[in-house]
């Protein structure tokens, strides 16, 4: 831990009776720095986010904020929720229906017995920082659903607690507002320098938001880093498949050479691939290629197969055209339409990762 | 924690108001005499009397036949009524749905009264029935009519519950069944009943379960025949020896509670079971009604008739009872109309006084009850650990008792208790037996609005810095206020409804009305007990206006 770390968690375990959620998960954040707990659902990490904020109570490990511990099993530490002076953004903005907009950002302040007139002043300017000061009097029905999200980022940020905590912050919205949203959030965040703990379920959410990205796995860290290296340098089959879209093949190992092994996927097929687990020859594998790797070719050539193309779909920016292999589909994108009919398809050696 | 202090106290009263009443029976009925007596001693001959006297084998014999008989013609017309009015294009469903609540609503001693006035020898439709075909083929006093009548008149309470259960039911589901070639008779043999046959069992287990309980009907229509069920068997012994028996009345209500409390138990375990199936479906999906086609007039009529039968005969029978001075064969009724038993009423101050009470009881009462309901609601709610559980079983506890038992034991604990002994002639003590008898209807209530609060917007109130005492007044108590006011409103109806409760805490001072009328119909005051019975329907009349008004739902 460095004095940059604004966030720890050590080694926190939770379990919801004797069913595990957590096992033993490790993280930092550091000052000023966006970090994307990415994962399916039942990954664990919507509880790695409320443990952090006290709404759910691990059995071991510990959580620090700014170097003072504000979960400790072992030392019998567990601050309240309502004195961890943290803020979190609800998934579904979690706004008091019975309170304005105004009374909603305000409330925190009153709490914390701050002076009314000084109320008055950071709230407006809170919300004048999210463009909502003319809503101030609305209730929140009254709103969209991207201004009762600013609103619900307004009550999270009015006190300045050291870590925001966002909690899918994007998914109630439709999807077109969210990628516009997303460059908001981004924007925000960077601007007013603030340390943010976002969870996700979207891979490309996370990557465009944040610096670092954890991938959670049943309660456990399955690999972290920054959205370049979780994309381009998957250490396990999960990444691999969980970042990004993805044609995969089950064969297995039939010559190893130079880092590189060639995969038969029997019907004719073998593929020259990365080797990015230590199968020895004759054992099952999966190559995992990203669809935007494989290209059509013009005609034959090393690592290149012909192969059924069964049909192309319209994207609107692209085609999609679907391939036959035997029983297995695989996927792949041109610019134009092509009719059904034998292809030859190109699968770059490093492009294919063989777990 | 902070808040345990609280929470601990509220906990502790609770069990306090609810175990020592139920303890003092208990230990009451162990006794060989009343407990103040310094001759009473430990013994069984309590027991040894009741279960040596052929009138309490009788009166388990009948409140058998009761509680089996009804649920028998309640159980299957409910079903029916709710499959119709959820189910089907019925014309005029929206309007039907209030009426066919109101028996639930209407005091059962009143509805008693009702049928004597309109079905008994003398009754209004017996004297018109008898004009026009010669003779009457009914005899209201038999232990037949009784059943009838506690059947015909429980069937809102299966109609509730089948009826929210076939709501929650998609139709999703039904026309999968369509679509897979099952013709509608199938469909609701093979998919829709027994989708909803769990909540069938819970309401058949509480419909028995409330024919132990049935103390009004029978006592009004069981009394001149002489057909004794347990709870009015317990109403009679009170002067049985001469002194107070009350070690007798502790057996006999040791020996009801020994039936009704396993029967709580196992409403609990099947309605948390019924609650589980009902998850296991999707999302209900639209419904779209089931076309009846002629038949819609059959099942129309069908349902007119059973309005007519449990609603409009006894309640048109009060209200022309309390205004005419006779009537009978030749009589024109109308020549007869007079306000005379109303202005006996109000010329007594007893009378005036049970009214001034009830209306007192109905709506501080009711605000207070649901206040104290609240406290306990809120040191429960999303808490999950030991103290929860408890609670849990200490709002069901009081349900297993029924009324006429409870306020016995709470008038013995005003009178065992010499602190509170000067509390015991005031209001307050009808009040605390009204809030503890209603303690588990009161606390679903609560529950359930507390339940439509999203954990978020606690968990929100937590997170910028509010602790949790601070939630539940900022944040939990105002959303809640619609629900809060919709639970006074019924509380105040089934406070006015209630009666048998306040029986044994009847002295001047805590007079009201439903304790009036059981204490009158006795001493045969049937013009006061008519223009009574009126007064307290028009209360809860006024109750389910003022609830239908805003809103509230009448169910849950």
């Amino acid at each position: 831990m460095t004095d940059k770390t604004i966030l720890a968690v050590d080694n926190l375990a939770l379990s919801y009776g004797n069913n595990p959620i957590l096992k033993g998960v490790s993280m930092q954040l550091r000052r000023g720095e966006v970090v994307s707990l990415l994962g399916p659902s039942g990954s664990g990490k919507t509880t790695l986010l409320r443990a952090v904020a006290g709404l759910e109570q691990p059995h071991a490990g510990s959580v620090g904020i700014a170097g003072r511990a504000i979960y400790d099993a072992a030392a019998n530490i567990d601050v309240p929720a309502e004195q961890r002076n943290l803020g979190l953004v609800f998934q579904s903005y979690a706004l008091w229906p019975h309170k304005t907009v105004f009374e909603n950002v305000a409330y925190p302040l009153k709490l914390r017995k701050v002076a009314a007139n000084e109320i008055v002043q950071r709230v407006h300017g809170a919300l004048k920082n999210l463009g909502l000061d003319h809503l101030a009097e609305r209730y929140p029905h009254q709103l969209s659903g991207g201004q009762q999200q600013r609103v619900s980022i307004a009550r999270a940020l009015v006190y300045n607690p050291p870590v925001i905590l966002l909690d899918e912050p994007l998914s109630n919205l439709d999807a077109k507002m969210r990628e516009e949203a997303r460059a908001w959030l981004r924007n925000l965040i960077v601007e007013m320098q603030l340390s943010a703990l976002v969870v996700t379920h979207d891979q490309s959410e996370a990557m465009a938001m944040s610096d670092r990205i954890l991938l959670l796995n049943g309660g456990v860290i399955e690999q972290q880093g920054t959205p370049q290296e979780m994309y381009s340098q998957p250490q396990t089959f999960f990444v691999a498949d969980f970042m990004g879209s993805n044609n995969i093949l089950k064969g297995h190992v039939g010559e190893i050479r130079d880092g590189l092994a060639r995969v038969d996927f029997g019907d004719g097929l073998a593929l020259w691939g990365i080797r990015r687990s230590d199968a020895a020859i004759g054992q099952a594998v999966s190559a995992v290629i990203r669809i935007e790797q494989l290209h059509l070719a013009k005609g034959a050539g090393e690592h290149r197969a012909e192969i059924d193309l069964v049909t192309s779909m319209f994207l609107g920016d692209r085609y999609e055209y679907v391939f036959h292999v035997g029983d297995k589909l695989l996927r792949a994108w041109g610019k134009r339409s092509e009719g059904a009919g034998r292809r030859w398809l190109e699968f770059p050696p490093e492009a294919v990762w063989v777990f | 924690m902070l808040q345990t202090l609280p929470r601990r106290v509220v906990v502790t009263l609770l069990a306090l108001s609810v175990f020592f009443p139920i303890g003092l029976v208990f230990y009451q009925s162990f006794l060989s005499g009343p407990f103040f007596m310094p001759s009473a001693i430990f013994s069984l001959e309590s027991f040894v009397f009741i279960f040596d006297d052929a009138d309490f084998w009788l009166a388990l014999k009948n409140t058998l036949a009761v509680a089996v008989g009804m649920s028998l013609i309640a159980i299957p017309l409910g079903a029916l009524l709710a499959f119709i009015m959820v189910r089907t294009d019925l014309p005029g469903r929206k309007w039907l749905e209030t009426p066919i609540l109101i028996p639930i609503f209407v005091s059962p001693v009143v509805l008693g009264f009702g049928y004597v006035v309109s079905l008994g020898p003398v009754g209004f439709f017996s004297v018109w029935f008898q004009d026009l075909f010669g003779s009457v083929p009914w005899n209201i006093y038999s232990l037949a009519s009784i059943i009838v009548i506690a059947g015909l008149t429980h069937v809102p309470h299966v109609y509730l519950y089948s009826s929210s259960a076939l709501r929650n039911l998609g139709s999703d589901v039904e026309e999968a069944a369509r679509l897979s070639g099952a013709s509608p008779f199938r469909v609701a043999r093979d998919v829709s009943i027994p989708m909803v046959s769990p909540a069938l069992l819970y309401v058949g287990v509480l419909v028995f379960f409330l024919g132990f309980e049935i103390f009004g009907l029978p006592l009004i229509l069981g009394d001149p025949e002489g057909h004794l069920v347990l709870t009015t068997y317990l109403y009679k012994l009170t002067n049985k020896l001469g002194t107070p028996s009350y070690h007798l009345m502790a057996a006999v209500a040791t020996c009801i509670i020994a039936v009704t409390f396993p029967l709580v138990l196992l409403q609990r375990f099947l309605l948390k079971s019924a609650q589980r199936f009902v998850a296991m479906k999707g999302k209900s999906a639209r419904q779209r009604p089931l076309m009846l086609g002629p038949w819609k007039w059959v099942a129309f009529s069908l349902i007119l008739a059973w309005l007519f039968f449990s609603v409009v005969v006894p309640v048109a029978g009060i209200a022309l009872r309390s205004m005419v001075s006779s009537w009978g064969q030749g009589v024109n009724l109308l020549e007869v109309l007079t306000l005379d038993h109303f202005r006996a009423v109000l010329d007594e101050a007893t009378m005036i006084r049970s009214i001034v009470n009830s209306i007192l009881i109905g709506t501080l009462g009711g605000a207070l009850a649901v206040g104290g309901y609240l406290a306990i609601g809120l040191t429960t709610h999303r808490k999950h650990d030991n103290l929860a559980r408890f609670v849990d079983y200490i709002v069901l506890t009081p349900r297993a008792v029924p009324g006429l038992m409870a306020g016995l034991a709470v008038f013995w604990v005003f009178l065992f208790v010499p602190f509170l002994a000067p509390l015991r002639s005031t209001l307050f003590s009808v009040w605390f037996a009204y809030a503890v008898v209603w303690l588990a209807y009161g606390m679903r209530l609560i529950q359930s609005a507390l339940m439509q609060v999203g954990p978020e917007l606690e968990e929100a109130g937590r997170l910028v810095g509010a602790g949790q005492a601070r939630v539940s007044r900022d944040i939990t108590v105002p959303l809640i206020r619609n629900g809060l006011l919709g639970a006074w409103l019924l509380v105040f109806m089934i406070f006015e409804r209630e009666y048998s409760t306040g029986v044994y805490l009847l002295s001047p001072g805590t007079e009201v009305i439903g304790a009036q009328i059981v204490s009158l119909w006795a001493s045969g005051a049937v013009d006061v007990v008519a223009a009574l019975s009126l007064i307290n329907m028009a209360l809860v009349g006024v109750g389910l206006a003022v609830a239908l008004r805003f809103g509230v739902k009448l169910h849950d």
